[in-house]
This record gives structure tokens, C-alpha cells and sequence, in this order.
């Protein structure tokens, strides 16, 4: 049983490790034992302390032995993206800036795992900042897609999808400012969901746009993607936009068969590969024959979704990058005279070429003169993608569309292309622009590529969301999948 | 939209150093990038933006003070520190 842990989900390994069958330091030697031959293949993991993890899971064992597990996350490694903060682990967001900070304090997040009884696993790979869609942005090293290790895994949770689908953990934390949680889900054939904008708290969070980021599950099942948002979400103070469910109940989920789902007029066509439209062409067909109803709607504004959000990005990203000065935590220059040399130095060597790129763009958009002319008017446009998506989703339970235009491309391919990456993201911006809910489901593959639809619902609809995934996956067979490595 | 973009000035805004060939690039880049923003000058867009609002400001907690993070914890992380503070380069010059 021992070699085949690492294909079991979460759900299994927690009724396993309840039933007796199996201790935590079992799974987690189990997983470290993969790992030493993996990850150097796949780049998944930034770092990984085996001495803690193993005591992690001693005491885990000695809990549960005693009766005192805390629920159904006991003894289950969680991997976390290595820009939310984990108490005395690295905390580098893959940023040389950031190369030997050790985080002094736990995220809201990393509180919630432990109070679960959850193993805190290892570090994933990012672009750094969490600025790309292709983990290619890391200063740490390069992660690649495990189904083909040619291709990008995607990003910026590139590692976090990575990890899932090398079979290297059951479960992950990504961020999503853009679709960096459901983009690289699509292309490694994994769930990402992406909260609403408030149901997780952003506390320990490394902030880059504050207004957009979230923090979410990534898993091999709908089942498990679950099971790590019930564990995550959950009002906390310290992050002022962070209501939780005990304050907003999320909707019900119903019966998945009679959702109402919403095909956005154009999303299938231009730009979308032939073999991408015919696999979410296909789940729209299956979920018009389980008896959902399948209508068209119309968002007139989605063109305006990504130069948006790279004007409100940017602006947020350039001034909460303002902090890294080299004075109180992070890379400080050695060439450094005055206070102002320090700081211009410290920037300049420790950030890589796309965030010293986002935060030019970013001061640009909000310096005097254009302000008005870029920032505030994305902000309007803003206001109008949110009213659009809201109001056709008052005629729908969700809509439908791919994730990602086209499957992984190859390392390096469109390295030197800002704005063709930046486009990878046009089907999973408009969520964090409107605050809403939206995941990625595995739904077949180009070639051997993995290719996943992307569900957006109104706010709190997270349950509808995964019964609609947990349709689609029952009468398929994408849960749990991993790449032969 | 994008006349009058000065890469030297952003950089100073920004607290970046960047070489000829980084310039360079970025002017590229960036004005690629700014075309692409094209169509937010050429929408029709509401007046307000009440409606892209994220936070509700009522949300706001008291501000009551308390201890974070110690000062030994905040100086561990700090690049350099000295007697339990955090130090930088003089910032005033000795008066003569």
C-alpha cells in the first residue's frame, strides 16, 4: 500500500489515517520519499524542513492516538505557496528580495491548518510576487508541467498545481490575483478554486494587489478542494476585508442537474484552440444532458477585463512593493551611500525583470497627469465589468467558459512577450475584478495536454460551484489524475 | 493615452536603477503594453466607481494598540540592526 499513498486524495487519506490503517509519519515519509525523486524533475518545491514535517506527523499520531484529533485535515500535508507566511519557514515569494527572509509570524491560513491538525509542507515554486502565468518569473529555479516537462505548469501557483499533479502532496494553497490559482490548475489537470474576494482571510498574505488577491484551495478532486476550504475560510479581524462564512452564509448548493448555467456570447471563439472549444463544448453538452439549462448571455465589456486589471494591478502592486527599501526586512544593497542609494539599489538588485516591468507600469498609471487617464478610468471600467457579471448573474447560477485559451505552452516561448502572457488570463481576470467565486475542473486533454473549464458564480455560490465540478467529475474520470513521472 | 511617457523619470519615482539596454526594453514593453490600454480611453465607461469598490469602510476595527511582533523578532529579520534597532545610513549629516 505504502508506494500508492501518493495517488489517494485527501478524503481517502483522512478515512484511512481515522480508521487506523495508516499514521501521518507513514504518509508524510511516504511523500518525502517521493519527493527526493521527483521534485528536482518537476521544480515543485522551493524547500522542504523533513525534520519538521516527520515531527509534524509524530505529533499528529500522538493526537489522534489520544483521541485528540482536530478534524478531518488531521495528519494531511498541505504544501503552501511560498508567499504566505508560515511561522519559521522560508518566505521568499521566489524573489531574491526576499531570498533569506524567515517568516516570524503565521498567516491566518497557516493558523487555520494547524488548528485542523494539518502538516504544514514545503514551500512551491511562484513567479516572483506572484507577477506571471508561467512560474518562469521565479528567481529560485525554473518548475515544470509534469504532464509534459517541456511546458510551463502555469502561474503563478505554477508549483502549487505542480506539486498536486506529480503526486508529490494531496493538497495545496495557492493565491489568485488573476487566475494564478485556476490557470495553472487547467494546464496541470488539477482544482483551483478561487474564493470569493473576503471568505478567506488575506492576513500573511504577501501582498500584490490587495483589492484582488485571495487565497485558495488547489486539489486533485472536488472532494478535496472542499474539504481545504472548509478549513480556510473564516472571519478574522486582522484583514478588514475579510467577512467569513459565520457572517455571510454561503448559498446552498441545490441540486446540481437544475443549475443554470450561462454560456458568455464570444468566449468560444476567437483565440480559443480548436481542441480547447471542443473539450468545454463537450462539458457544456454533458451538463445540457444531465437537464441543466444552458443559455447564451452577454457580457459586452470582457474586452476591457485585462487592460483593467493590468492598470489596477499594477497600480497596487507599485505601491505595496513601495515597503521592500531594504531598511526593515529583505535584500539591502552593499553598495549603498545615502538612505535614497540604498533604497534605489536595494530595489534594483533584489526585483527580477517583471516586477521592476508591473511596478514602472504601475507608477506610470498613477503618476500626475495620468492618473485620471489610466487608473481611474480602469476603476470605472471596473465598476461596469462587476455590474455586467452581476447582473447575468442574476439570470444564471454560473457561467461557463475554458480556464485558459490554449494548453501549456513550451518554457521560454513567450518569455520575452509581456502582453501575449499577460492574455493568458482573459477568462479568469473578470472573477477578480468582480469579486466573485470561480474555479478551474479538469475536462479532457489536447494531446496529453490537460485542458479544465472555468465556472464563475455570484458572490458566496462557492457550494454551487463545486456541485457543478463534483457532476462533471463523477461521470468523468479526471479526479485524482497525475502524470506518469 | 501614452505621450509623454519618460522611463528615466518613472524609474526615479519608482526607486529603480536601470541600465541603457533596461530602459531600452521597458520603453518597449511599456508602450506596447499602454497601446493595449487603448480601449479604456475609447469606452464608455459610468461616472462612478462606487460599484468597484472592495472594501466597506464600517468594516473598520478600533485601533487599539498591542504587540505584534517583538523587537527581537523584528530585528532577526532586519538586514542590519544594533542595541535592538533596526540601523540604515545616516540619514543627517554631523553638524560641523
Amino acid at each position: 500500500m505504502a508506494d500508492a499513498l501518493h495517488t489517494l486524495s485527501a478524503a481517502e487519506l483522512g478515512r484511512r489515517l481515522a480508521a487506523g490503517s495508516l499514521t501521518s509519519r507513514d504518509l508524510c515519509e511516504a511523500l518525502i520519499a517521493r519527493y527526493q525523486v521527483i521534485n528536482d524533475k518537476v521544480g515543485a518545491f522551493t524547500h522542504l524542513d523533513q525534520a519538521d514535517v516527520l515531527a509534524q506527523a509524530a505529533a499528529s499520531d500522538v493526537r489522534r492516538k489520544a483521541g485528540q484529533g482536530r478534524g478531518p485535515l488531521e495528519g494531511i500535508p498541505v504544501a503552501i505557496k511560498d508567499n504566505i507566511a508560515v511561522k519559521g519557514q522560508p518566505l521568499t515569494c521566489s524573489s531574491k528580495m526576499l531570498a533569506s527572509l524567515v517568516s516570524p509570524y503565521d498567516s491566518h491560513v497557516a493558523e487555520r491548518l494547524r488548528a485542523a491538525g494539518a502538516i504544514l509542507y514545503g514551500r512551491l515554486n511562484m513567479d516572483e510576487f506572484a507577477m506571471g502565468s508561467s512560474t518562469e518569473n521565479s528567481a529560485i529555479r525554473k518548475t515544470f508541467n509534469p504532464w509534459d516537462l517541456a511546458r510551463i505548469p502555469g502561474g503563478s501557483s505554477g508549483g502549487s498545481a505542480a506539486a498536486l499533479a506529480a503526486g508529490l502532496v494531496p493538497l495545496s494553497l495557492g493565491s489568485d490575483t488573476g487566475g494564478s490559482i485556476r490557470q495553472p490548475a487547467s494546464h496541470c489537470g488539477v482544482v483551483g478554486l478561487k474564493p470569493t474576494y473576503g471568505l478567506i482571510s488575506r492576513f500573511g498574505l504577501v501582498a500584490f494587489a490587495s483589492s484582488l488577491d485571495q487565497i485558495g484551495p488547489m486539489a486533485r478532486s472536488i472532494e478535496d478542494c472542499e474539504l481545504l476550504l472548509n478549513a480556510l475560510a473564516s472571519a478574522d479581524a486582522r484583514d478588514m476585508t475579510c467577512f467569513g462564512p459565520s457572517d455571510r452564509a454561503l448559498t446552498p448548493a441545490g441540486d446540481a442537474k437544475k443549475l443554470r448555467i450561462g454560456i458568455p456570447k464570444g468566449f468560444l471563439g476567437k483565440g480559443v484552440a480548436p481542441e480547447v472549444a471542443a473539450a468545454v463544448n463537450a462539458a457544456i453538452e454533458f451538463y445540457r444532458a444531465q437537464g441543466c439549462a444552458i443559455s447564451e448571455v452577454e457580457l459586452p465589456s470582457a474586452d476591457l477585463a485585462v487592460p483593467t486589471y493590468y492598470v489596477v494591478a499594477t497600480a497596487e502592486a507599485s505601491s505595496n512593493l513601495g515597503r521592500y527599501d531594504g531598511v526593515r526586512y529583505g535584500h539591502r544593497s552593499a553598495s549603498a551611500g545615502t538612505p535614497v542609494e540604498m533604497m534605489t539599489a536595494s530595489r534594483s538588485e533584489g526585483f527580477g525583470p517583471e516586477v521592476k516591468r508591473r511596478i514602472l507600469l504601475g507608477t506610470f498609471v498613477l503618476s500626475a497627469g495620468y492618473a485620471d487617464a489610466y487608473y481611474v478610468r480602469a476603476l470605472r471600467a471596473r465598476a461596469k465589468i462587476r455590474a455586467e457579471y452581476l447582473a447575468a448573474l442574476a439570470g444564471v447560477d454560473v457561467l461557463l467558459t475554458p480556464t485558459v485559451p490554449t494548453p501549456a505552452f513550451k518554457v521560454g516561448e513567450k518569455a520575452s512577450d509581456p502582453l501575449q502572457l499577460y492574455l493568458e488570463d482573459i477568462f479568469t481576470i473578470p472573477a477578480n475584478l468582480a469579486g466573485l467565486p470561480a474555479i478551474s475542473v479538469p475536462c479532457g486533454k489536447s494531446g496529453h495536454l490537460p485542458v479544465g473549464f472555468h465556472l464563475v458564480g455570484a458572490p458566496l455560490s462557492e457550494a454551487k460551484l463545486l456541485a457543478a465540478g463534483r457532476l462533471f467529475e463523477a461521470a468523468h474520470g479526471f479526479a485524482h489524475q497525475q502524470a506518469t513521472l | 493615452m501614452a505621450e509623454g511617457f519618460d522611463i528615466d523619470h518613472l524609474a526615479k519615482l519608482a526607486r529603480l536603477s536601470l541600465t541603457a539596454e533596461e530602459k531600452a526594453l521597458y520603453s518597449s514593453q511599456l508602450n506596447q503594453i499602454l497601446g493595449h490600454f487603448q480601449a479604456l480611453a475609447d469606452a464608455d465607461l459610468p461616472a462612478t466607481i462606487d460599484d468597484a469598490r472592495v472594501v466597506n469602510e464600517d468594516a473598520l476595527r478600533s485601533d487599539e494598540p498591542g504587540l505584534v511582533l517583538g523587537a527581537e523578532a523584528v530585528t532577526r529579520i532586519a538586514p542590519a540592526s544594533r542595541d535592538g534597532q533596526i540601523s540604515v545610513p545616516r540619514v543627517v549629516d554631523d553638524e560641523s
